[in-house]
């Protein structure tokens, strides 16, 4: 019996604990017979277990134990309120979650869609259908009267009373009448009463541009019902013509013919004799295409228009509340008649059958006006003779720019000023001198034509011309240079403008510049020799500085400027100063050749300078060192700022990781205690 | 498990505060055995017992199985007395390690004493069942299903608990004989 043996201690405490069947326990008893070892065994084990019997007995908690943990539990896990009760325990089932989860997401969509304005576009796109609903042909406008009224509102923005006042109209007259032509202005009617009515906004101007639209289609499609309509036409016509007076003539024959008769004429003569005019004249309204096909005839069609307003609505309206007005002043008058009531009562009377009678008028008018307006159609008709265009004589204007450098501004503006006479006009002449004491003078005259050469020949003798510009205009009078006959034209030539602005030679940009360094031992003789140099060769020494720094480098800046023609000796004359270096030339060659380059000004700018001491503050040990240490200090400061990035970079990983590593934990332990 | 049983169980996960105090009044006892096997101080494991109380009915929704529910209950004890244990560990470290904390007071005999340090120096496992055992006499069947033991394994560990135990207290034990 080795299993019982090995594991004899198992087995005598499952004896002790009565957990052995009775088959175990006479296999366990046979064992014990038989093995010494066991028995001592059974003994201890016997033992131990009524110590520990005994001893754990102590730690046993006492009967009250129960009682405790059931107040403690109620004291620590009050029970909920009823609903919340219910919700909370609703939200423990996995279908409630799922519900739950879903309905956030659809309600944090419909946000999003609400935000970004989802439904703004669609309302665009139905704004689009109803825009190309609009333009379709008349022949399917029918079914759609009350569509364009609707897409009109939509436009407008203002659906309501558009789409109320609009399509009862529209659809109405539409059914009463049964025309395609008819159904095309109903719509315009009603936008345009509505437009009389009520001030005109953005929206009504929306409407009556689509009134526009479908007023034009009528026209083109007339039908036997205007008759009963009230329909205003108008034409415009504009024609070139050879004859004016003979225009005119067939016109009012025309207008004769058609039952019509000219109401006013204009004309008016142009600067070249030719005549231009308007013409009015009032027809029958069907007889008006008749009478623009004649017309046509009498010479070159420049331009026709042709428009027809519709004033129906209006019209009847203003009808019906003229009839209502006509009541209330019979009613009015009765009233009087009866002569009951107080006097104040019966001036009341008085005063309001006075407005009403005004009103009366007023309508009258209206309705007269336009059954006039109505009755007769009017064409404007505009007449040009031909060569309208043609210019009657050519005007020759010359005008001279002319920039001199004097050397005395003043003495050279009071000579210029001095040639003045009859045919030398001076119109404007101005001496100005700013704070600096610079001098300029400008100057404007007017020469007649045949004398300007010789003047501007005098003038320029005044100075050194820097720039003198001609400019030639010819203008063409009472037309247009560029129409046909102009060479027919005589030619006048008008007096000539001249400029002149003198300035001080000091202020003329050198032609040409130069820039070079001199290195030499002794700065300041140098520069001394170099004044002198310059004099002798008829220059001027325009600036001069000397300075000395503190290791004993001098630098002189000299700027001389010569003549031209001096220039190369100057040049040459400069080597023997000195070595010389960084020579710079600039030349501004201009594209005028009046330039008189011989006299014309060159400067030179020469930096004389001596090279000093070779050690200076910034080389040598010490320096050396100390721009070590300040670069070694930079170094160090910029991988400190660099340390700084890399941790603000990882700090957030760092902070996300650790997060994650917290929740995991709790999950994995959220998970432990669910067997 | 008998289905009155399974019934009160499946009432408590759903949330009958009635069946879960029923619960409470069944195996409250069980859980300060586990409690006490790991600790072996009496106030704290009734600390951990009422904490594992009140963490069960706030996480009871989590049991899917209410055949579970009593291992359930006493997985929770047993995490819940080890962080009890953990934390006091870290304070005085040096102590611990071989030994209990103090017997109580009124047991301060040289007998008590060797139990208590050869109880100590028992694995968990093995002192949870030797208290559930002792405290509640309860049959191996029923410990068996606390622990979240396998049949017949409480058995073996039972035997060797006794084992080590008797090996340790073998000298005191002798005269006694």
């Amino acid at each position: 019996m080795a299993t019982i043996h090995d594991e004899i201690d198992s087995w005598l405490a499952a004896d002790l604990h009565g957990e052995l069947s009775d088959s175990e326990q006479s296999v366990l008893h046979a064992h014990l017979l038989d093995c010494a070892g066991c028995r001592k065994t059974h003994q201890e084990i016997k033992t131990m277990n009524k110590v520990l019997e005994e001893t754990l007995a102590h730690q046993k908690p006492d009967p009250a134990f129960e009682q405790r943990m059931l107040a403690g539990f109620r004291r620590r896990a009050p029970q909920r309120a009823g609903l919340v009760k219910l919700l909370v325990d609703l939200m423990r089932l996995r279908a409630v979650q799922i519900t739950a989860v879903a309905a956030a997401l659809l309600g944090l969509v419909q946000i999003g869609r609400m935000i970004t304005g989802e439904n703004a576009t669609s309302r665009h796109e139905r704004y689009a259908e109803a825009e190309v609903a609009a333009p379709q042909p008349p022949e399917s406008r029918p079914s759609q009267a009350d569509t364009l009224g609707r897409s009109g509102g939509i436009a407008a923005g203002r659906p309501q009373d558009f789409a109320i006042e609009a399509p009862p109209a529209a659809t109405s007259k539409f059914q009463q009448e049964g025309k395609v032509g008819a159904t095309t202005v109903a719509p315009a009617t009603a936008a345009q009463a509505k437009t009389t009515e009520s001030d005109a906004s953005a929206a009504s101007s929306e409407s009556s541009a689509n009134a526009e639209e479908t007023g034009k289609s009528s026209v083109e499609t007339p039908a036997p019902e205007l008759a009963n309509r009230k329909l205003i036409r108008n034409a415009t016509v504009e024609l070139e013509i050879v004859s004016f007076d003979s225009a005119v003539q067939k016109i009012t024959a025309f207008a004769n013919e058609e039952h019509g008769y000219v109401a006013t004429t204009d004309s008016e003569k142009q600067a070249n004799g030719k005549l231009r005019g308007q013409v009015v004249v009032k027809v029958l309204p069907e007889n008006l295409d008749r009478f623009l096909q004649k017309i046509r005839s009498l010479g070159e069609l420049k331009n026709q228009t042709l428009g027809t307003e519709d004033v129906t609505k209006a019209y009847f309206d203003t009808d019906a509340r003229l009839k209502n007005a006509h009541v209330m002043e019979q009613r009015l008058i009765d009233m009087l008649k009866t002569k009951t009531g107080k006097v104040s009562d019966l001036l009341q009377v008085e005063k309001e059958l006075g407005r009403v009678r005004e009103e009366i008028e007023k309508m009258q008018g209206e309705l007269k006006y336009w059954d006039s307006q109505a009755q007769f159609a009017t064409a404007t008709i505009s007449l040009a003779e031909k060569d309208m265009e043609e210019p009657a004589a050519f005007l020759i204007r010359e005008r001279a720019q002319l920039a001199l450098y004097a050397p005395d501004v003043e003495k050279t503006y009071n000579e210029i000023k001095s040639l003045a006479s009859p045919k030398v006009q001076i119109t404007n002449a101005q001496l100005n001198r700013d704070y600096s004491g610079r001098v300029s003078a400008q100057m404007s005259m007017l020469i007649v034509p045949e004398e300007s050469d010789g003047v501007i020949g005098r003038v320029k003798v005044f100075g050194r011309v820097e720039n003198f510009q001609t400019q030639t205009q010819r203008t063409a009078q009472g037309g247009n240079a560029g129409a046909a006959g102009s060479e027919n034209a005589r030619t006048k030539r008008d007096k000539v403008e001249l400029n002149v602005a003198i300035s001080r030679e000091e202020q003329e940009q050198a032609f040409q510049q130069t820039s070079l360094r001199i290195r030499t031992s002794s700065v300041d003789e140098k520069a001394k020799e170099l004044r002198a140099l310059a004099e002798k060769q008829g220059g001027r020494v325009r600036s001069s500085t000397f300075s000395r720094d503190p290791d004993g480098r001098a630098v002189a800046n000299v700027s001389l400027r010569v003549p031209m023609k001096n220039y190369l000796a100057i040049m040459q004359s400069l080597d023997s100063l000195g070595k010389v270096e960084n020579v710079s030339v600039q030349r501004q060659d201009r594209t005028d050749a009046q330039i008189d380059e011989a006299n014309a000004p060159a400067d030179v700018s020469i930096q004389v300078y001596s090279q000093g001491n070779i050690v200076t503050e910034e080389s040598g040990l010490l320096a050396t060192l100390r721009r070590t240490l300040a670069q070694s200090a930079g170094a160090i400061m910029w991988s400190l700022r660099m340390i700084g990035v890399a941790i603000a970079f990882l700090a957030p990983w760092a902070i996300a990781i650790v997060g994650v590593i917290w929740i995991a934990r709790h999950v994995i332990r959220a998970r432990q205690s669910k067997p | 498990m008998d289905p009155s049983e399974r019934e009160t169980y499946q009432a408590a996960i759903h949330g009958d505060r009635e069946a879960f105090e029923m619960i409470i009044r069944a195996h409250s006892r069980t859980l300060f055995a586990i409690a006490y096997g790991i600790l072996q101080n009496r106030e704290e494991a009734e600390d951990v017992v009422q904490d594992s109380l009140v963490k069960a009915w706030k996480t009871r929704w989590r049991v899917r199985d209410p055949e579970k529910f009593p291992a359930w209950f006493a997985t929770i004890a047993r995490h819940k007395a080890h962080d009890v244990f953990r934390k006091r560990r870290t304070v005085p470290l040096s102590e611990q390690v071989t030994e209990p904390i103090e017997p109580e007071p009124a047991n301060t005999s040289v007998l008590d004493q060797q139990l208590h340090s050869a109880l100590a120096a028992l694995p968990e496992l093995h002192r949870a069942a030797l208290t559930l055992r002792y405290f509640e006499e309860m049959d191996y069947r029923t410990i068996e299903n606390s622990l979240g033991l396998t049949n017949g394994a409480l058995r073996g560990i039972l035997g060797r608990a006794l084992t080590s135990m008797r090996k340790q207290l073998r000298p005191a034990l002798a005269p006694m004989d």
